[in-house]
């Protein structure tokens, strides 16, 4: 295929054929977006339509009969739907208020140590690498009230009203909640160490230097210096962090099954519209729960993205 | 980087004061005990674990006391889960899912994240705006709906319905973008002169220059897929198409009382995944930092 301007040899013809080569140029980038198009719209749009679809409508051996918003009505009316909601929105929040300092005193530290941080990191982020389901069921026997890890070793320290932590549903310290909360923070402090480290290593050090000379203490530049540098990385924790505690299903389902056991206390959202749809049958209910959450969770998309993620997407441009 | 060279002044300065320790040695072993601490609350469950897992008694009863070794080390329990759960298929199983999601997922994602960096094509923008808008699309919104799509075509308890929902994806597509706008369109324009096709363009010169963004993309979408449960659970009903999550989690339910056998179980599961992590840990953790994102 030559070039184009070479007027002498193709004369006339120079029009057509550039126009001809520009449609045959585009032919082959349809070519080659046509099949991941194709296995998106399939498999992601086609199924997100009818998720809307079935907000809408109920299933009757006659078809499916408009229902307009009463399934969203009996949605919204369903106490277990508004438990679901509170133990997601609950856990997620407590993981995160546990998460960011304790992540930010372990990354702050790992920083300045001079030996050995390697293999600590390895060590924190090994938990990331564990599927969900292996940690729920690794914390099913630590947690055991009799002989657990973690209740023995309260024993050896000599606690003597030993907590029941997975079999307590109640809202204390030492119950379900708590238990799977400390869970999640276990299984996720390394990723949150390792981002914050990256966040860490980009100050710039003669901020440091410039504090020194002006006599600040240590503690004094962390406060004053550290923390104010990380609020990005703070805020882009807090939004992902967001995300994934919306959608926490494996640990808790391997924990407690679909229903959240005991007494419901660890049923999460996406726990209820599995409960919904494939326990009870009740599809409809089950979009329009799914609706709900894809809601929840654009919002806060959205406001990652319009609050600080377009500004780092600039920045890498 | 910065942070060990600036550290690395200090440590020099000792060398030449040999009988010296640092200046800041009180804060460096306070830190030094408080994160071998931190590690050891890491480690300790996974220690238990095994200890738990090689030990017959413990399906009976269990030490009051934790213990991290074995009164009576055997492979008893490991046995046990092997007879339970077809552990060897299974793991062919996730291998199967793994390997060709993983590589549908790169050859779709560098293909069309080629078009939308170097072509010109009219609806470019509104298409990278269908790709991208998967983005913001979390799975469970369209899980049930997948599940009966999955019925009608009749895939379910296939590899089909383990693998077709995951080759394409909007995150990918766009890190390949992001990653190929970078190379030169003078190498690519070379190439068109010497007569090569897009496709080949692609293959020989595009491919091989994105190799780190490839490594990265397979690195996430192994552990993804690796540890996914929830689609499994509700496409495979089968124990032959299980895959090792989705067995250990089933396994873990209804083997529960059997400690000994569900820890062996739970071991076999991750210890793989550990393994490949051991040896590439540095490319593993650069990967989930620089994108973000999380399994």
């Amino acid at each position: 295929m030559a070039p184009g301007p070479i007027p002498s040899l193709t004369g006339s013809g120079a029009t057509p054929s550039r126009f001809g080569r520009a449609f045959r140029n585009a032919i082959t980038w349809y070519s080659f977006l046509l099949p991941p198009l194709l296995l998106i719209l399939i498999f992601v749009g086609y199924p997100t339509l009818l998720t809307f679809r079935q907000s809408l409508f109920t299933e009757t051996v006659d078809g499916d009969v408009f229902a307009g918003t009463y399934h969203f009505q009996r949605l919204l009316t369903n106490a277990v739907f508004w438990g679901a909601i509170g133990n997601t929105v609950l856990l997620g929040v407590a993981f995160l208020v546990i998460i960011i300092p304790l992540a930010t005193v372990f990354a702050s530290m790992l920083n300045r140590i001079r030996r050995g941080a390697t293999p600590l990191k390895v060590i924190y982020f090994l938990p990331q690498l564990t599927s969900s389901v292996a940690v729920a069921i690794m914390f099913h026997y630590v947690f055991q009230p009799d002989w657990g890890l973690l209740n023995g070793g309260l024993r050896g320290l000599g606690v003597d009203h030993l907590p029941l932590w997975l079999s307590d549903p109640r809202y204390n310290l030492t119950g379900s909640r708590a238990a799977v909360t400390l869970l999640a923070v276990w299984a996720g402090l390394g990723y949150f160490i390792i981002v914050l480290l990256a966040g860490l290593q980009s100050i710039p050090t003669d901020l440091y230097d410039a504090a020194a000379i002006d006599g600040a203490s240590p503690v004094q530049s962390w406060y004053y210096i550290t923390l104010p540098s990380l609020r990005p990385t703070f805020i882009f924790l807090i939004m992902t962090g967001t995300i994934d505690a919306l959608s926490r299903f494996g640990d808790l389902w391997t924990l407690g099954g679909p229903g959240g056991s005991p007494a419901r206390s660890l049923q999460s959202i996406v726990m209820f519209m599995f409960q919904a749809g494939f326990e009870s049958s009740d599809f409809s209910l089950s979009a329009a729960s799914a609706v709900v959450f894809f809601l929840i969770v654009l919002a806060v998309t959205a406001v990652a993205f319009w609050g600080f993620l377009r500004r780092e997407f600039k920045a890498i441009r | 980087m910065m942070a060990e060279e600036a550290v690395s002044v200090p440590v020099a300065a000792t060398a030449r004061r040999r009988w010296q320790l640092p200046h800041d040695w009180r804060g460096q072993t306070a830190m030094g005990i408080a994160l071998i601490f931190g590690a050891a609350i890491m480690l300790l469950p996974f220690l238990w674990m095994v200890a738990t897992s090689l030990s017959r008694k413990a399906n009976v009863s269990m030490p009051r006391t934790p213990s991290f070794w074995p009164p009576d080390p055997s492979f008893f329990n490991y046995f046990v889960a092997t007879a339970n759960l077809p552990i060897v298929r299974l793991y062919l199983n996730s291998l199967i899912v793994v390997g060709v999601t993983t590589t549908g997922y790169l050859f779709f994602s560098a293909i069309a994240g080629y078009a939308f960096a170097k072509g010109r094509f009219p609806g470019k923008s509104i298409l990278f705006i269908v790709f991208l808008a998967t983005l913001f699309i979390p799975f469970e919104t369209r899980m049930i709906p997948l599940y009966l799509f999955m019925g009608h075509l009749k895939l379910t308890n296939t590899y089909w319905a383990l693998i077709l929902p995951f080759l394409a994806g909007g995150f990918g597509t766009f890190l390949m973008r992001q990653t190929i706008s970078t190379i030169p369109d003078e190498l690519i324009e070379a190439a068109r002169i010497d007569g090569a096709s897009e496709f080949r363009i692609f293959i020989q010169i595009i491919l091989p220059l994105c190799k780190p963004t490839l490594a990265t993309l397979a690195i996430l979408n192994v552990i993804w897929r690796w540890n996914d449960v929830l689609w499994p659970l509700l496409v495979t009903s089968k124990r032959d198409l299980f895959t090792v999550t989705q067995g250990l989690a089933l396994a873990g339910r209804s083997s529960g009382i059997y400690t000994g056998v569900a820890l062996a179980t739970a071991v076999m599961a991750i210890l793989p995944v550990i393994v490949a992590y051991l040896f590439l840990q540095r490319y593993v953790i650069r990967s989930v930092v620089s994108s973000g994102v999380k399994g």
